[in-house]
């Protein structure tokens, strides 16, 4: 019986078992040689990529908006975090959280002041070529919900903790069907 | 162990359930704002005696600061229908499912009488995730960058 291909979690090219380096990136293998994947769900996960998730396109707002219009297309748009650009540049983000975190105080004032003083500046990112795991791994670390999709300096997707759990949700019924 | 069996057979505790934070329903809105932030949380249920009526989320207090409401008024005059709950010898992969459906990030653990004894985040999950996929998800290279662009190399 012909063994399963070895997926290079780099590029995610197909190598024969046993090669030390990727085919096509010279990642090293030597490590993935000894290990298989123990599941389809941990196949995927070394396989797929950020691009396979829905895109959702961003709610951006402009830093020159006020807090209170950034908080109503929030609602309004039914999402947790709205990106801020200036031009087609993302220089910061802004969440849920940080609605609750930061804006404390007399909130009828805070309302009318710019989401450039209350955003996150150089959030972290992702690009669409990075794999699942590795955006995983991106918001376990950062206690992150969201993550910037980039081409650039463009945001073109945020994706969410629920499009994780939303994708490994589908591939675990798939394997049970 | 496999991984999709363990995700039918672990109980949902497993996915690293918080205590319960709560709260009782003629706390003002400001109040629990304030709770969540102290404590760090996303999620606040709030209670009727031992009962829980109610839960308060983030998103709750977006919706609320967004629509300039007023956030000295009871919180409970504010809360939406009863939530969903789990008991906590359902699965985790029972408990992802009814949050992933939902839409929900916080699901409350409950006993047979209703009263809360922990919290499911999906934060939680995530960290059960990485603890399941350490070797696919901690040795990840960060970019598909290869390590050397010609294979004769230097």
């Amino acid at each position: 019986m012909l063994s399963q291909p070895l997926i290079c979690p780099a590029c995610g090219s197909e190598n024969i078992v046993g090669v030390e380096q990727c085919g096509s990136c010279q990642q090293s293998l030597t490590e993935l040689s000894l290990k298989k994947p123990r599941s389809s769900v941990e196949a995927s996960l070394l396989r797929d990529v950020v691009g396979d998730l829905p895109v959702h396109a961003p709610l951006a707002v402009s830093p020159t908006d006020t807090v209170a219009a950034a908080l109503s297309a929030m609602d309004a748009g039914r999402v947790g975090c709205v990106v801020v650009t200036e031009g087609e540049r993302m220089i910061g983000i802004f969440t849920e959280r940080d609605a609750l975190v930061r804006l404390t105080g007399d909130l009828a004032t805070v309302r009318t002041e710019p989401i450039s003083k209350y955003m996150t500046a150089h959030p972290a990112r992702i690009a669409a070529s990075d794999k699942i795991a590795f955006a995983i791994h991106q918001m376990e670390l950062g206690g992150y919900r969201h993550l910037p999709v980039m081409e650039g300096e463009r945001c073109v997707s945020v994706i969410s903790i629920r499009d994780i759990l939303r994708y490994l949700t589908e591939r675990i019924s798939d394997g049970a069907a | 162990m496999d991984w999709q069996l363990s995700l039918e057979t672990e109980r949902v505790t497993a996915a690293h359930p918080e205590s319960p934070l709560t709260t009782r329903g003629d706390a003002s809105i400001d109040a629990v704002l304030e709770l969540l932030r102290s404590n760090h949380r996303g999620a606040v249920l709030v209670l009727d005696g031992e009962k829980m009526v109610g839960i308060f989320t983030e998103r709750d207090a977006l919706r609320l600061m967004a629509r300039g409401a007023d956030l000295s008024a009871p919180v409970r005059t504010v809360l939406a229908t009863t939530p969903i709950s789990v008991q906590r010898d359902v699965t985790v992969g029972t408990a992802i499912r009814r949050m992933s459906d939902g839409g929900y990030r916080h699901l409350p653990i409950v006993d047979y009488t209703g009263r809360p004894s922990g919290m499911v985040t999906v934060r939680g999950i995530l960290r059960y995730l990485v603890e399941h996929f350490p070797d696919t998800i901690y040795n990840l290279p960060p970019a598909s960058t290869p390590s050397s662009q010609l294979r004769e190399g230097a």
